[in-house]
C-alpha cells in the first residue's frame, strides 16, 4: 500500500511535461539505437549519456532508461523486417519473425512484439513496485561487511558474463578491478598507478572506457566488413494484429515470456539474449508442433520479445535496492546515476525517494509511449535503415568523442577512450567478454571501500565476515556460486586427462 | 587460434607481474586491515595465476586454424586503420584547432574515405557534423573547446 503511494507521488513527478518529454526523446533515441544494425543497448546508452549531462537526475536518469528499453525494441523492427538483428536479444526473433515478414505477416509479427513487450515491461514494473521497498529495507540493515559480502556476489556473478571462457572473463574482472584501482587511494589518499600523470590522480573515468570498450569497438568490427549499402526489407507491414485464432496461443507465450523475463532480470550476471533465448527454447519445448519453429509461428515471436523486455524492467531491482548491476546496460546507467550523485542501493528509497519512484512510474509511461510510437511508425523506423552506414559511423564517433570529452572537459579522457577502444577490439577479436570488465570497474571502489571500512570497525580482524549471519550467508552464496562454476570447467580438463589415460 | 591466445596470456601474464612489482612500492598493510597495496597485489597475483592456467589449457588444445574473416581483407584494414588514425589525429588536434575545425577534417576524411559520396553532401554533413554538433551541445550547456581561432 505504502509503495502505491509511493508510486502515485512519482507519477506525478514523471507526468509532468518536462519528464514526459525526455522519456519519449529517449524512447525514440533508443528505438533508433535499436534499429540501427551494430549498436547495442550497451553501446547506445553509453553514446547517449553526454546528452544527459546537464539535465537534473530525474529526467536524465528517466532518459537513460528510456532509451535503454527503447533499443531493446528497435531491435526487433530490423530482425522481422530485414533479419538482421539490432541487438543480441533480438537474435531469436530473426528465426520466425522474418519467416512470417517473408509471408507477407511482418505486421502482425511487429505488432504482437509490441504488444508482448509492452505487458512485459508493465508486469515486471509493477514486481518492481511490490519488491522494491520490502528489499530495500531489508538492505538497510546492512553495515560495510554484508555490503562487501553482497559485492562478493556480485562480482561471482561475473561467471555468468563469461561467454566461453570462465578464466578469460575472471582475467577481465580483474583487469576492470585493475583499472578502478588507478587514482588516489579512498582511505589513505596514497596516488596509485598514476606514473606522475596529473589527470590520472582523478581515476579513470567510467564513460571514457565504456565509451571505447562497446561504442567505438563495435564501430571498428563493423566496419572492418564490407558496406552492404542501402539494406531492402523483407516484407511489408500492413495489419498489426495476429489472426483471433491465434491469440489464445499469443496470451499463454507472453504470460510465460513474462514470468521467465521477470525471474531472469532479479538474477545479477544474465542478460536480455539469455532471456530471450530460454524463452525461445521453453515455447518450443511446450508446443504442440515443435517442428513448425522456424517457419514463422507467432509465439516464436511473441515470447522471446515479452521475456525481453521484462527483464529489461526487472534487471532495474537489484540495482535500485541493492546496488548491484546485473549487466553491462544496466552497469551503465549504474554509472550515470553515480554521475548524478546518486548511490544506488538501499539508500536511495530514503534519500532520494522522489527520484526513484518518478523514475520507476516512468517506466510505465515508457511503455506506453513505447507502444504507440512503435505500431504506427513501424514503416518510419524501416526507412531509417536507407541511411548508408558510413554516415551513421561518422556521427556515432563524433557523440562518443563528445561523451568522452565533456564529463570533464578532458582532452585526456578521448585519449583514454581511444586506447579502450583498440583494447576492446582485439578482446572482442579474441573472444575475451567485456562485460565482467565493464562490471568490476564500477564494483571495484565500493568492494575495496566496504573491506577497509569493516576491518577498521573490527580493528583488523577479518572474523567480522564470518560472525555477522547476513554477510556469512552472502560468502556463503559466494563460495558456492565460485565452486559450482570451478567445477564445470575442471572436470573438462580432467575429462581430457583420462582419455588421454585411456588412449 | 591457440598460439594467439598464448601471446594474449602472456602478455597478460606480464602485466600482472608488473602489477605485483607495482603495488609491492605501496604499503601492503595500515593501521586496521590492509594498505593502498593489498588489492592490486593479490589482483596481480590472481592474474599471473589465471594466465598461467589458460596458458596451460591452450597447451592442452589440438592447433586450431582461425576462424574465418578473424583478419580483415585489405580493405577491412585500411578502413580500421583509417578511423584509429582520424580519432588519433583529433586528441592532438583539438586543443590547437578546436572542436568545429578539427571535426571539420575528421568528418571530411573519413566520409570521403569510407564512403563514396558527393562532394556537396560531404561538405553538407562535416558542416552539420562539426558546426552543428558545437551549437547543439552548447545548447545543452557542453562546451566543447575552441582553439587558437577561437572557433
Amino acid at each position: 500500500m505504502e509503495s502505491l503511494q509511493h508510486l502515485m507521488m512519482g507519477f506525478s513527478v514523471a507526468l509532468s511535461l518536462q519528464n514526459l518529454l525526455f522519456a519519449t526523446i529517449g524512447c525514440i533515441l533508443g528505438t533508433l539505437i535499436g534499429v540501427l544494425p551494430g549498436l547495442g543497448p550497451a553501446a547506445g546508452t553509453a553514446i547517449l549519456i553526454p546528452i544527459t549531462f546537464k539535465l537534473n537526475p530525474t529526467p536524465a536518469i528517466i532518459m537513460l532508461a528510456a532509451i535503454y528499453y527503447g533499443a531493446m525494441y528497435g531491435g526487433t523492427i530490423t530482425s522481422v523486417l530485414i533479419n538482421v538483428p539490432g541487438e543480441a536479444a533480438s537474435v531469436v526473433t530473426c528465426l520466425d519473425g522474418y519467416e512470417m515478414a517473408k509471408q507477407g505477416r511482418a505486421g502482425p509479427a511487429l505488432g504482437i512484439a509490441a504488444i508482448g513487450s509492452f505487458i512485459g515491461g508493465t508486469v515486471a514494473t509493477f514486481g518492481l513496485v511490490l519488491v522494491a521497498l520490502p528489499l530495500a529495507r531489508f538492505a538497510l540493515k546492512f553495515g560495510p561487511p554484508e555490503y562487501f559480502a553482497l559485492l562478493c556476489v556480485g562480482l561471482s556473478l561475473v561467471m555468468g558474463l563469461a561467454g566461453k571462457s570462465l578464466i578469460r572473463a575472471l582475467l577481465m574482472g580483474i583487469l576492470g578491478l585493475l583499472l578502478s584501482m588507478v587514482g588516489v587511494d579512498p582511505v589513505e589518499g596514497a596516488p596509485r598507478f598514476t606514473f606522475g600523470i596529473t589527470p590520472l590522480l582523478d581515476g579513470i573515468g567510467f564513460v571514457p572506457v565504456v565509451m571505447g570498450f562497446f561504442g567505438i569497438g563495435e564501430i571498428l568490427l563493423n566496419a572492418e566488413k564490407a558496406f552492404t549499402g542501402i539494406m531492402t526489407g523483407g516484407g511489408k507491414v500492413t495489419s498489426f494484429f495476429p489472426r483471433r485464432d491465434e491469440w489464445p496461443i499469443c496470451i499463454t507465450s507472453i504470460l510465460r515470456g513474462t514470468g521467465l523475463g521477470f525471474f531472469l532480470g532479479l538474477i545479477p550476471g544474465t542478460n536480455s539474449a539469455v532471456a530471450s533465448f530460454m524463452s525461445y527454447i521453453i515455447e518450443k519445448r511446450v508446443s504442440k508442433h515443435p517442428e513448425k519453429f522456424g517457419t514463422g509461428v507467432i509465439e516464436g515471436v511473441a515470447a522471446p520479445e515479452t521475456a525481453n523486455n521484462a527483464y529489461a524492467n526487472a534487471a532495474l531491482i537489484p540495482l535500485f535496492t541493492l546496488g548491484l548491476p546485473g549487466s553491462p546496460t544496466i552497469a551503465i546507467l549504474m554509472g550515470a546515476l553515480i554521475m548524478n550523485g546518486l548511490m544506488p542501493g538501499p539508500l536511495l528509497f530514503k534519500m532520494h525517494a522522489t527520484f526513484v519512484w518518478a523514475v520507476i512510474a516512468s517506466l510505465y509511461i515508457g511503455n506506453v509511449i513505447l507502444l504507440i510510437l512503435n505500431l504506427p511508425l513501424v514503416g518510419w523506423w524501416a526507412k531509417l535503415l536507407k541511411i548508408p552506414y558510413q554516415t551513421l559511423l561518422v556521427f556515432i564517433l563524433l557523440f562518443c568523442i563528445v561523451g568522452a570529452y565533456s564529463l570533464n572537459n578532458s582532452i585526456f579522457d578521448i585519449g583514454v577512450m581511444i586506447v579502450c577502444r583498440v583494447l576492446g577490439y582485439i578482446f572482442k577479436k579474441l573472444d575475451f567478454p567485456l562485460a565482467p570488465a565493464i562490471l568490476t570497474l564500477i564494483l571495484g571502489p565500493m568492494m575495496e571501500r566496504s573491506l577497509r571500512q569493516s576491518l577498521s570497525i573490527s580493528q583488523g580482524d577479518y572474523s567480522i565476515f564470518f560472525t555477522r549471519p547476513i554477510s556469512l550467508l552472502f560468502l556463503i552464496i559466494t563460495a558456492v556460486i565460485l565452486l559450482t562454476s570451478a567445477w564445470q570447467v575442471l572436470p573438462a580438463v580432467v575429462r581430457q586427462e583420462s582419455k588421454e589415460a585411456q588412449v | 587460434m591457440s598460439r594467439l591466445f598464448r601471446v594474449v596470456d602472456c602478455l597478460l601474464l606480464l602485466f600482472g607481474a608488473f602489477i605485483v612489482h607495482l603495488s609491492l612500492q605501496l604499503s601492503y598493510g595500515a593501521e586496521f586491515g590492509p594498505g593502498p597495496g593489498f588489492f592490486s597485489f593479490w589482483l596481480g597475483v590472481l592474474m599471473i595465476g589465471l594466465a598461467l592456467i589458460d596458458i596451460i589449457g591452450t597447451l592442452r588444445q589440438p592447433q586450431e586454424p582461425l576462424p574465418p574473416g578473424f583478419i580483415p581483407d585489405r580493405d577491412g584494414i585500411r578502413r580500421v586503420l583509417y578511423i584509429v588514425g582520424a580519432l588519433v589525429a583529433t586528441l592532438f588536434l583539438l586543443k590547437p584547432l578546436g572542436w568545429t575545425l578539427t571535426i571539420f577534417c575528421f568528418s571530411i576524411f573519413l566520409l570521403r574515405t569510407m564512403g563514396r559520396q558527393a562532394w556537396w553532401l560531404t561538405l553538407l554533413l562535416s558542416l552539420v557534423s562539426s558546426f552543428g554538433t558545437f551549437h547543439l551541445f552548447r545548447q545543452l550547456q557542453v562546451f566543447l573547446p575552441t582553439g587558437i581561432l577561437g572557433i
